[in-house]
């Protein structure tokens, strides 16, 4: 499963409406880019999708963009982007969409849910710790207090509870969030979630499995790019919008 | 009969049936949700993938739909993939600081059983040395 930079296209993320002449797969040279022979439409010079959906398996990815988010507006989503940042965004849909569609209730929020659960494990862990560590550092210490029954007892979250995009830093790898290292510890997480906040864990185990095709996605869209998979990217999008504060 | 269409329907400037399958989820109270959801995914794509949904998980749907259309217009580029590598930067940071003071805790331990271990020695030692000092002669035998 890649979504590659069509071969023709020249430095990677090359704009497909600043000029494409050769920045595009359409017309003649190695025909419709995949989103354009998904929609079975002529693919026009200058194709928005062309450098980031190739004729071959792009049309598949793009078969899920268009399902969760429709094509005009992902055209639309990356017209307003630079044309720098269009793969990364690509990349982000990619995964988003893949993600609903293999939970259609939770989406990619399940790995979220279970990510921020795993922070508030780690946080009480290391905060017992802490305590249990002045204890010792005292001149006399006490005994010891006993450690908790257990240290998963945090209430179920919601998602009121989520971080908000305000609160991101503003470089990170992107290939590291599609590293099979982050995957099993987030699958093992899940199976110490609360099912009820699920509500069935089909598309939490489908999603650990196809984490590898997204991987593989990732790494060859930066790869193409020009971008190291280990290499950062700036994250430069606005980010002072007020956090989210709906319950559900 | 409740005539106030939802928001959905008022965004949209249609009609909103009785059994309108946004009503239940994006009140007319609310219409930034709406619009928000819309933004990103379209009123049609939304309402294909809430009628594919059982009843009873169309709410929590709709509000992760909400919560990833937020992200998504917060940051066009990274949406939740942001939200994802923060927390991923949190847990880094967490496990590194939880082996940090699991080492401190067991250089702690370390040095605090060494020093019971030397004092219950220098003790025992001190009770052996005592034992050993008392007189046994019977002067009285010698005259004999």
């Amino acid at each position: 499963m890649s979504a590659t930079v069509n071969p023709s296209s020249s430095g990677g993320s090359g704009s497909s409406c600043g000029g494409g002449g050769g920045s595009s797969s359409s017309s003649g040279g190695s025909g419709p880019c995949g989103a354009c022979k998904f929609l079975r439409r002529k693919c026009v010079p200058g194709c928005i999708f062309a450098p980031y959906f190739d004729s071959e398996q792009g049309a598949a990815h793009f078969a899920a963009v268009h399902k969760v988010f429709g094509a005009s507006n992902v055209s639309k989503l990356l017209l307003h982007i630079p044309v720098h940042k269009r793969l990364d965004a690509v990349v982000t849909v990619c995964y988003e969409a893949q993600a609903r569609l293999r939970d259609p209730v939770y989406g990619c929020v399940s790995h979220i849910f279970a990510l921020q659960q795993q922070v508030v494990n780690l946080q009480a862990e290391l905060s017992y710790l802490q305590t249990h560590l002045a204890t010792l550092e005292l001149p006399s210490p006490p005994a010891p207090p006993p450690p908790p029954a257990t240290l998963v007892t945090s209430p179920p979250l919601s998602i009121a509870d989520l971080p908000s995009a305000s609160s991101v830093p503003t470089t990170y790898d992107l290939s590291s969030l599609f590293d099979p290292m982050t995957q099993p510890s987030w699958a093992m997480q899940q199976r110490q979630m609360d099912p009820r906040q699920f509500g069935g864990s089909t598309g939490s185990s489908s999603a650990t499995s196809g984490g590898g095709d997204l991987q593989s996605l990732a790494r060859e869209l930066l790869h193409r790019n020009g971008s190291p998979p280990q290499g950062s990217m700036s994250c430069t999008g606005s980010l002072s919008s007020p956090s989210i504060s709906k319950r559900d | 009969m409740n005539s106030e269409r939802c928001a959905a329907c008022k965004y949209l400037r249609r009609r909103c049936p009785s059994d309108c399958i946004f009503a239940p989820y994006f009140p007319s109270n609310n219409p930034q949700r709406f619009a928000c959801v819309h933004k990103i995914y379209g009123a049609s794509n939304v309402g294909k993938m809430l009628q594919q949904l059982p009843t009873h998980k169309r709410v929590q749907a709709a509000n992760s739909l909400y919560y990833e259309a937020q992200c998504r217009i917060q940051d066009p580029v990274y949406g939740c993939v942001g939200i994802i590598s923060l927390l991923l930067q949190q847990i880094h940071n967490a496990e590194n600081q939880l082996a940090k003071t699991q080492a401190e805790i067991a250089v702690l331990s370390n040095s605090h059983t060494q020093d019971s271990q030397f004092q219950q020695n220098f003790l025992l030692q001190q009770g052996n040395v005592g034992q050993s000092s008392s007189p046994s002669t019977q002067p009285s035998s010698w005259f004999k």
